[in-house]
């Protein structure tokens, strides 16, 4: 009798497929870090990193996955690159000590191991952000996700957009506030092919 | 004698109508950029930007009329993808040639305002002509943002906002890869502009 309730109570346990983390990369032509931040309270400026890097892992069944994102700092492009006549542009100023110190700190780290699913679908990310030098919490929201074969190479691909906010202040970074924005948003649009 | 008074009366009941003041203003280009975004085969959004623009525009405070006039330089288009590596071309020369601006051709792309509305003291919205590819289409662009005063370093007197669109490029026969590539274009505009 003993047997066959533990072989009826073994049949009721949820059915543990195999778990299946898929692994994936970010195409780093579809997928930009962007940012906005507050001018002098009169506009907002906007800018992106040219350049990251970057893999996920999705676990769908066990409600997991991990993340871990490099951006190159130097790649900082805001649409003022060129200085003309001045001693330097935009960029260059932000690639200086004042704000990205991209020579002593060339890569900007985010890794997240937390994600919170609606079903199947990842919603929110827990990381933490590296940026001179200085680790920090960071959430992003995912606002849009989807996976589905890509229409012409017929690869699986998972792509989509996330939101978030920091303070740079809380990483050094403090160079023009409040003129120039301590409040940075922050958009990350993705597109991730299936490895 | 009567007559004197009530015409005098009726001179001095006229509402007094203030001279028009007309500001001019020219764009910051270091700080104006017009940014769009357009949908990626369903899977993420693409943003992009011109580097490079200029324009000029008015204001009347007391007549609440504004207008703008805005020159984008579309060779300047910039999406973050502009070296080629060992591809035939990056996007952004892509987006140079004539599947997409035609910067050869259409070296400019326009806005000109027709039209502006105010919410109080603020520019709430502005109505205009877009030319892109030599084809002319109505465009709104409505004030998210708008404030006017004093730089607070250099003290110069300066506007500045966010404006925001939407264009269907097919309108202006910009028709490459529709709808894998998104036809609406959503349109953000940071802008800055100085008192001349």
């Amino acid at each position: 009798m003993k047997q066959i309730v533990a072989g009826l109570a073994f049949m009721l346990l949820p059915s543990a497929g195999v778990a299946s983390p898929e692994s994936y990369t970010f195409d780093p032509r579809h997928t930009f870090v962007h940012f906005g931040v507050d001018h002098n309270d009169f506009s907002t400026i906007w800018g992106r990193f040219d350049r990251s890097s970057g893999k996920f892992t999705i676990d769908r069944q066990a409600k997991t996955g991990t993340l871990e994102v490099v951006v190159e700092t130097a790649s900082v492009s805001t649409g003022d690159g060129v200085r003309g006549d001045r001693p330097r542009s935009r960029d260059e100023h932000l690639r200086s000590p004042d704000f990205f110190n991209s020579a002593e700190f060339p890569r900007m780290l985010y890794k997240a191991s937390t994600v919170k699913f609606n079903g199947e679908v990842p919603v929110e990310l827990q990381g933490q952000l590296t940026l001179l030098g200085v680790s920090r919490p960071v959430t992003l929201a995912v606002d849009r996700w989807k996976c589905a074969p890509h229409a012409v190479t017929k690869r699986m691909i998972c792509g989509g957009n996330a939101t978030g906010a920091l303070k740079r202040s809380e990483y050094g970074m403090k160079w023009g506030i409040p003129a120039t924005g301590d409040d940075v948003k922050i958009l990350v649009t993705f597109e991730a092919i299936k490895d | 004698m009567m007559r004197r008074i009530i015409i005098g009366a009726m001179i001095a009941a006229i509402p007094f109508a203030a001279p028009a003041q007309v500001e001019n203003y020219t764009i910051d280009p270091i700080h104006s950029f017009v940014n769009f975004s357009v949908d990626h085969l369903g899977f993420t959004t693409i943003y992009g930007r011109f580097d490079k623009s200029s324009g000029k525009a008015t204001l009347d405070r007391g007549a609440k009329k504004a207008s703008i006039e805005v020159s984008v330089d579309t060779a300047s288009v910039s999406t973050g993808d502009n070296d080629k590596g060992a591809r035939a071309r990056s996007r952004d020369e892509h987006l140079r040639s004539a599947d997409f601006f035609n910067t050869a051709e259409f070296p400019r792309m326009t806005f000109k305002s027709t039209a502006a509305t105010f919410n109080g003291d603020n520019l709430a919205e502005l109505d205009g002509q877009v030319t892109l590819l030599g084809v002319t289409k109505p465009l709104t662009l409505k004030l998210e943002r708008w404030k006017c005063g004093a730089h607070p370093f250099n003290k110069k007197e300066m506007c500045g906002g966010v404006a925001t669109g939407k264009v269907k490029r097919t309108d202006f026969g910009m028709k490459y890869a529709v709808p894998a590539i998104g036809d609406e274009i959503s349109l953000m505009i940071g802008f800055e502009a100085y008192k001349d």
